[in-house]
């Protein structure tokens, strides 16, 4: 039991730190202070992508034959923490999610083009998962996909497919049984490049960020954009969970904002003297978050290790999600209630506090406990996986 | 990065379960608190002959010095099981500390007996008020041959049957850690039966003298002496709250999964079973911030923080835990002939010694403010 990083970790993780700042150029700064560009996608995030794609930075979790680095479960969670903390829109769902799935189950033309396009840094993929009506209930999404031919004919519409308007790719679930006694055995799994006749997207602006609708209007899609077998979609869906986990919450991002709050809270006068940080309810607030967030890293830390040792079970990646959605949202909330009315001023407004940061990451935050499969659903799992309660009703 | 528990350290904890699970049938049980001391001799004896009683012993002294890691895991048994034996003030507060603070001569006393469960050694850390033993109201005075110790300590364990009191006093600026004979001349034992139903005792000291043999250390080394004690005994409290915690969420668990209304298991109400999985989220948090406690103490590396952490955890799970157990049984959680109550009993208990979530958060707000205040400049 030697719950801290080796110094070969250290070093990664300082390696990580040092190349990302100069990926955040003053240029992608500027960029990503237009609300279309905030999550990537405007030319600069281009450049800096492809860029880390060049430097071999793109795939350390892929396996070698692949062209990865088959880093440790552990050295993947250091590299995405630092990319995370770094504030670079870096697409995880499309480098450690959907590409390994691509890798091993898509055929060879399309695994030539995508694979080493994401590799390059010149690829990325949206996920259309979600529909206006198939939320938490995924398998019950009905956009649809027909066999016509060599091709298939596909109709429908997703709902918060972010990135759509930049990505090259949509990573699309449809349904191709609509017979299929259990909803989720109808389901295949296609690549839809944004590009083809067909598709299209309207924006939707969140309380955060931009997110899109994308529509899928007779698209005839070349068979070969099929991912895996017909109607064995949903272990594709559900396959590639586990390396996904390490980049939904991370701990460096956080606690760089609690140490924000820290060093503005003493160097910052309070009203009758001292500083704020001398008032016993900041005080209490940043303990707190402090005893909030160890949790954060040692669940993050023991998340990695155990993916090293083995298959993570599926109580503890409950426990997580529920508990890291649900800690960031109340640790943005505590560090807001420092700052006071100055905590509301919007980022790139003059006398915002830590650059708005924290206004903004509240924003972003709403989602966290739905998100990525809602907490309700979470706390179902651990009852029944963890303490073998039976299925509720 | 390693969370891996070694071999010997899960062997000593699987031998813990196994002789704790024997001695603690809710009969046996019952028949220990039919006693006036609530103390199970034949459990304390089998321990010692498993070489239990001293894992955070050298082997020169009859332990079996598998660390302090090791012992945590052992209170964290003794919580699971709600086992009457004093491993916390004995074999953490007073013998851990003897064995890194005592003259070779005190080892050589006391360690040996405690080890082979001879001799019970107590701690008195607590007074009124005061949860702080680097900063006791106690005083000592230096006399011929040793010191004079005036002062009233509370809540202290078995310090009728324990040969020696293990406590601290100030002498004007500096620190006193000595070892207290319960039956010398000056003090008196007043009964204090506390919320597990315990009898513990008010330990009231009138100008006791306490012979050089018996003092541990003087000054820093006194006040390092009390760190120690308080970090390994909020830490070990914490590892018992895991178990005691962790229990009582399983045994909810298993209730709510039988227990029918509505002609269905309460289980499988949503809004049943989130509280139980609200249980079973706390419960890993407080596993891991113990575990990263536990090993910073037993790699003597520095373990404020994450003392804090844990111990602020540890009241906070103990509370939440103890209170969701008890709703979701409805009343059959309060009935004592169901073994629920006495788990929320130490639990509350385990809550409010050596140091409240309240208490701590504050001291890690004033640490936090400190840290950024020097930082400034």
């Amino acid at each position: 039991m030697n719950i801290e990083l080796t110094a070969q970790q250290k070093a990664l993780q300082l390696e990580v730190r040092e190349y990302m700042k100069t990926v955040m150029t003053p240029a992608l700064l500027e960029e990503m202070k237009v609300g279309e560009f905030k999550e990537g996608g405007g030319p600069e995030f281009r450049k800096q992508y492809a860029r880390m794609g060049a430097d071999g930075w793109i795939g350390l979790s892929w396996s070698k034959e692949l062209g990865g680095k088959e880093l440790s479960h552990i050295e993947q969670y250091i590299f995405t923490d630092e990319v995370v903390r770094s504030g670079f829109a870096y697409p995880f769902l499309t480098t450690e999610s959907t590409t390994p799935v691509i890798a091993a189950n898509a055929n060879a033309e399309v695994r030539e083009e995508v694979v080493g396009g994401v590799k390059q840094g010149k690829v990325v993929i949206a996920i259309g998962y979600s529909e206006p009506n198939a939320g938490t209930d995924l398998a019950s999404l009905t956009t649809k996909a027909e066999r016509d031919g060599d091709d298939w004919i596909i109709n429908g519409q997703k709902m918060w497919t972010s990135l759509a308007n930049f990505a090259d790719y949509v990573w699309l679930a449809a349904r191709t049984d609509p017979g299929a006694i259990k909803k989720h055995k109808g389901l295949t799994m296609f690549l839809v490049p944004t590009n083809i006749e067909g598709f299209s997207y309207t924006p939707v602006h969140t309380l955060g960020v931009r997110t899109n609708a994308t529509y899928y209007s007779d698209i005839r899609l070349p068979d070969k954009y099929r991912v895996g077998e017909v109607n064995a979609g949903w272990k594709l869906i559900t396959g590639q969970l586990n390396i996904e986990r390490l980049s939904l919450f991370t701990h460096g991002q956080v606690d760089s904002l609690y140490q924000g709050v820290c060093e503005w809270a003493a160097t910052t006068p309070a009203p009758k003297g001292g500083k704020l940080i001398e008032q016993p309810w900041v005080q209490h607030n940043l303990a707190k978050v402090k005893s909030g967030l160890e949790v954060v890293k040692l669940i993050c830390w023991k998340q990695a290790w155990t993916m090293d040792q083995g298959p993570l079970n599926m109580a503890d990646a409950s426990v997580a999600k529920v508990y890291s959605s649900e800690f960031f949202v109340e640790l943005y909330r505590m560090l807001l209630e420092v700052m006071g009315q100055a905590g509301t001023i919007a980022p790139h407004s003059p006398g915002a506090v830590l650059k708005g940061k924290l206004e903004f990451r509240w924003r972003v935050g709403a989602v966290l406990t739905f998100g990525g499969g809602a907490n309700e659903v979470q706390r179902d799992i651990i009852a029944m996986a963890g303490l073998w309660m039976p299925r509720t009703r | 990065m390693d969370f891996t528990i070694s071999e010997e350290v899960r062997s000593a904890q699987q031998l813990a379960q196994q002789i704790l699970g024997d001695y603690t049938s809710v009969d046996q049980l019952k028949a220990i608190e039919r006693q006036a001391e609530r103390f199970d001799a034949g459990l304390w004896q089998a321990l010692a002959d498993a070489g239990l009683l001293g894992l955070d012993i050298s082997e020169n002294h009859g332990g079996t010095e598998l660390g302090f890691y090791s012992l945590t895991t052992l209170c964290e048994e003794v919580g699971r099981t709600v086992a009457p034996v004093p491993v916390i003030p004995v074999l953490v507060s007073a013998a851990g500390t003897l064995r890194r603070f005592g003259s070779d001569t005190q080892k050589d006393q006391w360690l040996t007996a405690i080890a082979s469960g001879a001799t019970l050694i107590s701690a008195a850390l607590g007074e009124y008020n005061n949860d702080d033993p680097t900063a006791p109201g106690s005083t000592a005075q230096k006399k011929e041959g040793g010191f004079s110790i005036s002062g009233t300590k509370i809540c202290v364990s078995h310090a009728r049957s324990a040969a020696r009191i293990l406590l601290s006093a100030r002498m004007g600026e500096e620190l006193v850690v000595a070892l207290v004979d319960p039956r010398a001349a000056g003090v008196t034992l007043n009964a204090q039966i506390v919320t597990t139903g315990e009898t513990q005792y008010e330990l009231v000291m009138n100008k006791v003298q306490v012979p050089a043999a018996d003092i541990i250390a003087v000054g820093g080394e006194a006040l390092a002496a009390m760190d120690w004690a308080l970090l390994a005994t909020r830490t070990a409290l914490a590892a018992m709250a895991l178990g005691v915690c962790d229990k009582m969420m399983r045994i909810t668990g298993q209730y709510t999964s039988e227990r029918e209304q509505f002609g269905r298991a309460i289980a499988t109400f949503q809004a049943v079973s989130h509280r139980v999985a609200d249980c079973y989220i706390d419960v890993e948090c407080l596993r891991l911030v113990t575990q990263q406690a536990a090993a910073l103490i037993d790699q003597s590396r520095p373990a404020d923080e994450a003392v804090l952490m844990a111990k602020i955890w540890c009241g906070n799970v103990t509370h939440r835990v103890s209170q969701a157990s008890q709703h979701c049984h409805g009343g059959t959680g309060v009935d004592r002939d169901y073994p629920l109550y006495r788990y929320c009993e130490l639990a509350r208990q385990i809550e409010l010694t050596a140091g409240s979530s309240a208490q701590l958060t504050g001291e890690l707000g004033q640490g936090i403010c400190a840290e950024y205040l020097s930082k400034a400049g």
